[in-house]
């Protein structure tokens, strides 16, 4: 019972990175590409979860879920699926809250790529797609990296989203920050304390892992 | 490849697990008190409820939503009651207790409401008016004692008795307006002191049951057993231990 939340949590978290590998890094490298006068929109959409109150995009999710509403309706009546208080609803809407964590860094990255590189690989005949995944991908690992760990740990704090559409149902939607919020609503605040140290230490030794990490990545790039 | 698989099989996991459980939200004021009739329930019957804690406000909106609730415990009649005119519900709201309201203290010494005025009682917590019918009693009591325009300035609204218990348990006030069923909750029980409000001040806090049309079909006989039980002898006694009248 007690670890349940921090499983979810964990779950919720996975699962958000993963599918943000998939979407995160078509769109970085876009983005990185792109010379279009849309791409400052782009960016500032993609952007906005960085500055807006949770509470807004738990908000606008709340109505769009809604099987009273279009999208939630036509999900509703078509397939007979509810995102509202849901595990799937909750890794959606993570997809949407963490998406700037993915793409700042992996765009930042592959901008950073001198073009020699790309043009050197396409000359020996690499398709534009082998360059991608052969030649740039590996070559921004300590971006990557940070992409991936900072999705993961943003997703472990997300509260608000999930305070708003999720219900706080035991093993579906009660992950570990709302399960904090629940313990000190009910007084327990020990139990509070628990949850709250272990999101505080899993949180710190992850971003530790990035920056000791991208410190050896750096200076064995410098050395070479 | 290996990754993804674990990762699809860890994501499934939550989809399979699809046992029939009975899910009670419960307004923040019942708390403490439907915790202990859930354990009397599963000695009685082998049924452990799941028990979900908040603001009837906000479990109102979810279950319009589509909250996938079976009971609905709320802190006053009219969310139930909107949820049955909106046809959520299987039959009408009934009243299973009557709430009490008190004013907890952080010190021993218990405290006539008068007292408020003095100057080294600092901050008052009340639970939001607008969204708490403990709230709103507080208020109708400050108001018919003649003392709310002199004591707004005191005043710290908490969003649910929930926060309005935090407030006062972390120092945060000197005193706060709250439920009986809190103070006579056995963890709560040495912290402070309290003074019960003369109910007369204040409108009855009827507090309503509803059973969800979301409530899926499956657990309905559990669902119809709970709500009787919370109108049986044990449970009256249990209400009444916590100050439900």
């Amino acid at each position: 019972m007690m670890y349940q939340p921090l499983w979810l949590t964990f779950k919720l978290a996975l699962a958000t990175t993963l599918c943000l590998l998939l979407l995160g890094i078509p769109i970085a490298a876009v983005l990185a590409k792109s010379r279009s006068k849309l791409k400052p929109f782009l960016e500032a959409i993609i952007s906005l979860p960085l500055v807006l109150p949770p509470s807004v995009l738990g908000f606008y999710l709340l109505l769009a879920f809604s099987p009273q509403n279009g999208f939630g309706k036509m999900l509703d009546v078509a397939f007979n699926i509810r995102l509202l208080f849901s595990f799937s609803g909750l890794v959606i809407s993570s997809i949407i809250y963490s998406l700037p964590f993915m793409v700042h860094p992996v765009q930042a990255g592959l901008e950073a790529l001198p073009a020699s590189l790309r043009e050197a690989s396409q000359t020996l005949g690499k398709s534009s797609w082998q360059t991608f995944i052969k030649v740039l991908l590996p070559n921004i690992k300590p971006a990557l990296l940070t992409g991936i760990i900072l999705t993961f740990a943003h997703t472990l704090g997300e509260f608000g989203l999930v305070l708003m559409i999720g219900g706080n149902i035991p093993g579906v939607t009660k992950v570990a920050s709302i399960a904090i919020y629940d313990e000190v609503e009910s007084l327990n605040f020990s139990t509070a304390h628990i949850y709250a140290a272990i999101l505080m230490v899993v949180s710190f030794v992850i971003l530790l892992t990035v920056y000791l990490t991208n410190k050896r990545l750096n200076k064995s790039r410098i050395a070479t | 490849m290996k990754l993804t698989l674990f990762a699809l099989t860890i994501l499934l996991v939550p989809f399979c697990s699809n046992a029939q459980r009975l899910r009670i939200a419960a307004a923040a004021n019942a708390q403490f008190v439907s915790q202990e009739l859930v354990k009397e329930f599963k000695q009685l019957t082998g049924i452990e409820p799941e028990l979900i804690i908040g603001s009837s406000g906000k479990f109102t909106a979810q279950i319009e939503q589509g909250a996938p609730f079976d009971i609905f415990m709320s802190a006053d009649m009219k969310y139930p009651q909107e949820l049955y005119e909106k046809q959520l519900t299987i039959g009408k709201p009934e009243v299973y207790a009557y709430g009490t309201l008190v004013l907890w203290s952080n010190t021993t010494i218990k405290l006539p409401v008068n007292n408020l005025i003095k100057a080294d009682i600092r901050k008052i917590a009340v639970a939001n008016p607008k969204l708490a019918p403990y709230g709103e009693a507080t208020i109708q009591t400050l108001q018919k004692l003649k003392l709310y325009t002199q004591l707004q300035p005191k005043i710290v609204y908490g969003e649910s008795i929930a926060q309005v218990n935090q407030y006062l348990l972390t120092g945060a006030v000197d005193v706060a307006f709250t439920a009986k069923s809190v103070v006579l909750d056995p963890a709560q029980k040495d912290k402070g002191s309290y003074t019960e409000i003369d109910s007369k001040l204040y409108k009855p806090i009827a507090q309503a049951v509803v059973i969800l049309k979301s409530s899926t079909g499956g657990n309905l006989q559990q669902v119809k057993k709970f709500y009787k039980f919370l109108f049986s002898a044990q449970a009256k006694a249990i209400f009444k231990a916590y100050g439900y009248k």
